[in-house]
């Protein structure tokens, strides 16, 4: 029987900024999105002040100083960087895996043995014990219900101790459960789609999974039909399946021969960002994090994932930028010798084109943003003519030589704490006195 | 302790044990790697974390003031052991004493003073030193 779980952790940002920060525990942080634009993450403590996520700071920040509150700007080079380190706890711990955002993986537990709740009480263990982060755990038979399963385990619905099996409850109980859970809590249900079924009566996480499924497929699409399906149990999506998401962007592919160069990778790698950094410009998006992942043959059969995320210095739909980073994440990963039999690029935290504007008048008291304006001017239009060639001319046509000369620009980040564990000269001090 | 390596030496590097022109060496395959510094300061990456020292109570301990050290949140904080701490909102190395009834944190240096963990102080044991390090300017 498939088995799968999915380990999210608990408001990620603030609590990889708390971790180095003793000042920083149980108190109300919030972090902001790239220029100090929006709320994008919220500490427990500040969720209870009932600050709401995307407020513009600048409307906020008033009243929220005065109640202690404590912004940051975004630092993705610590939240990668602890990322990783999650990943490569998760990757000793269970066979197989799925890199499914910066603080959400997938795993497959299909076929171990033992009380899985057991397994989920070590996961949370472990990655609390090493890396001082709290993570909720959900257990189910099929993606969809593990991600609800481990809403659950986050508001403290079911389960117990951050992690909900629900392979481990009743049939009754379950439904019971379903019944209490807004339907816009299932994967893959978004606002619209949670409006027009409220407008069919369904509300409900039950409604929905007890709806009839032709009706589901004629008037939405196969997509929710299979995640009524999978609400019933029903696996219908593998790892690394996806979900489709505006969130995230994601290439991958398999190679028709083993590859070993990593020159051969390179090209994979860099034709990869290029399709997913022209689909972000479509969505007028702008990344923050890439993920590289690959595959490779094991020895005795069967086959290994490895992944690793770099942060980008500041978020970007540049193709150049992108593969930049990309061909970072892909030195950091490959070995030689190996057998590589996939390649994939997965563009993350991504944000509206929009909430990188430019400041137009430097905010009272603090340095104006430099040189935004300017990377942006080169970039936007070289991008355009760029996509414009390609979709003319066939994909492919115009493409990135090599790197281009690093061009850096700066944002307003004044509140970013230091990247304390990818930086010799930001390292947290212990005070010996 | 004394460990005796059984014959032949084991540790003798098979990349210098002969040199000869034309073939390569069935034994090349197993050439021993060269000395990776990180390997053996760091045994669980994963749970590895590097903190720069400020300061001189623990010179005793042979950590001085602008040092690295390494810090391995994989290891179980016991007695004697040389820890980061964080104490009442501050990030301190020193020495873990837990020991009949007693709980403190002690410096390596007689200029400073134990400082003893009583109801009411905050404290984390935030992770264990397993290494120090630094590079000297030249």
């Amino acid at each position: 029987m498939p088995l799968f779980a999915l380990v999210d952790c608990n408001n990620f940002y603030a609590s990889c900024e708390a971790l180095f920060v003793p000042a920083r525990r149980r108190r109300p942080i919030v972090v902001l999105s790239n220029n100090d634009g929006c709320v994008v993450a919220r500490s427990a403590e500040a969720k209870a002040m009932g600050i709401p996520m995307g407020a513009p700071w600048f409307r906020i920040e008033r009243q929220a100083t005065r109640l202690g509150v404590e912004a940051l700007s975004s630092n993705y080079a610590l939240y990668a960087d602890l990322s990783n380190r999650v990943v490569d706890i998760l990757s000793t711990l269970a066979p197989a895996l799925e890199v499914y955002s910066i603080d959400e993986s997938f795993l497959d537990l299909s076929g171990m043995s033992g009380d899985p709740a057991v397994l989920g009480a070590l996961i949370r263990q472990r990655i609390a014990d090493w890396l001082g982060l709290p993570v909720c755990v959900g257990i189910a038979p099929t993606k969809t219900l593990a991600k609800l399963a481990n809403h659950c385990a986050k508001a403290g619905l079911a389960g117990a101790d951050g992690v909900c099996d629900f392979t481990a409850m009743p049939a009754a109980a379950l439904s019971r459960l379903f019944e209490r859970i807004d339907v816009g809590e299932v994967w893959g249900v978004g606002r619209q789609t949670r409006e027009r079924l409220a407008g069919m009566g369904i509300g409900t996480v039950r409604q929905l999974r007890d709806a009839d499924a032709p009706t589901i497929r004629a008037r939405f699409s196969v997509v929710l039909a299979r995640t009524l399906r999978e609400l019933r149990g029903d696996s219908c999506l593998a790892l690394a399946d996806m979900v489709s998401d505006r969130r995230q962007i994601m290439s991958s592919r398999s190679f028709g021969a083993r590859i070993h160069d990593l020159s051969d990778l390179q090209e994979a790698v860099a034709s990869h960002v290029a399709r997913i950094a022209e689909r972000l410009r479509e969505q007028d998006g702008l990344a923050g994090v890439v993920q590289v992942h690959l595959q490779y043959a094991l020895a005795g059969g069967g086959a290994r994932g490895v992944s690793r995320l770099l942060p980008l210095p500041e978020v970007s739909a540049d193709t150049r930028v992108l593969t930049r980073q990309a061909l970072a994440a892909l030195r950091a990963l490959y070995r030689p010798g190996q057998a590589y039999r996939k390649a994939g690029v997965m563009l993350l935290e991504l944000v509206p084109a929009v909430h990188r504007q430019r400041p137009l008048l430097a905010a009272p008291g603090t340095g104006m943003a430099v040189g935004a304006g300017a990377a942006e001017g080169r970039s936007e239009p070289l991008m355009r003519v760029l996509d414009e060639i390609n979709r003319r001319f066939g994909r492919g046509t115009l493409r990135l030589a090599a790197e281009v000369g690093a061009q850096r620009w700066r944002m307003r980040c004044a509140r970013r704490s230091p990247a304390y564990t990818t930086a010799w000269e930001a390292l947290p001090v212990a005070q010996a006195r | 302790m004394v460990t005796i390596l059984p014959p032949p030496m084991r540790l003798l590097p098979l990349d210098i044990a002969g040199v000869s022109a034309g073939f390569p060496s069935p034994a090349a395959d197993h050439a021993a790697q060269p000395l990776d510094i990180h390997d053996y300061l760091v045994r669980r990456p994963a749970a590895t974390f590097l903190f720069r020292v400020r300061g001189d109570s623990m010179q005793g301990a042979e950590i001085f003031d602008g040092d690295i050290l390494v810090v391995d949140r994989s290891v179980p904080a016991r007695h004697g052991h040389i820890v980061i701490a964080f104490v009442n909102g501050e990030r301190f190395v020193k020495r873990l004493h837990r020991q009949g009834g007693r709980m403190a944190l002690l410096a390596e240096n007689p200029v400073y003073p134990p400082l003893e963990i009583r109801d009411g102080v905050e404290l984390e044991i935030w992770g264990v030193v397993t290494g120090s390090f630094k590079r000297f300017a030249v």
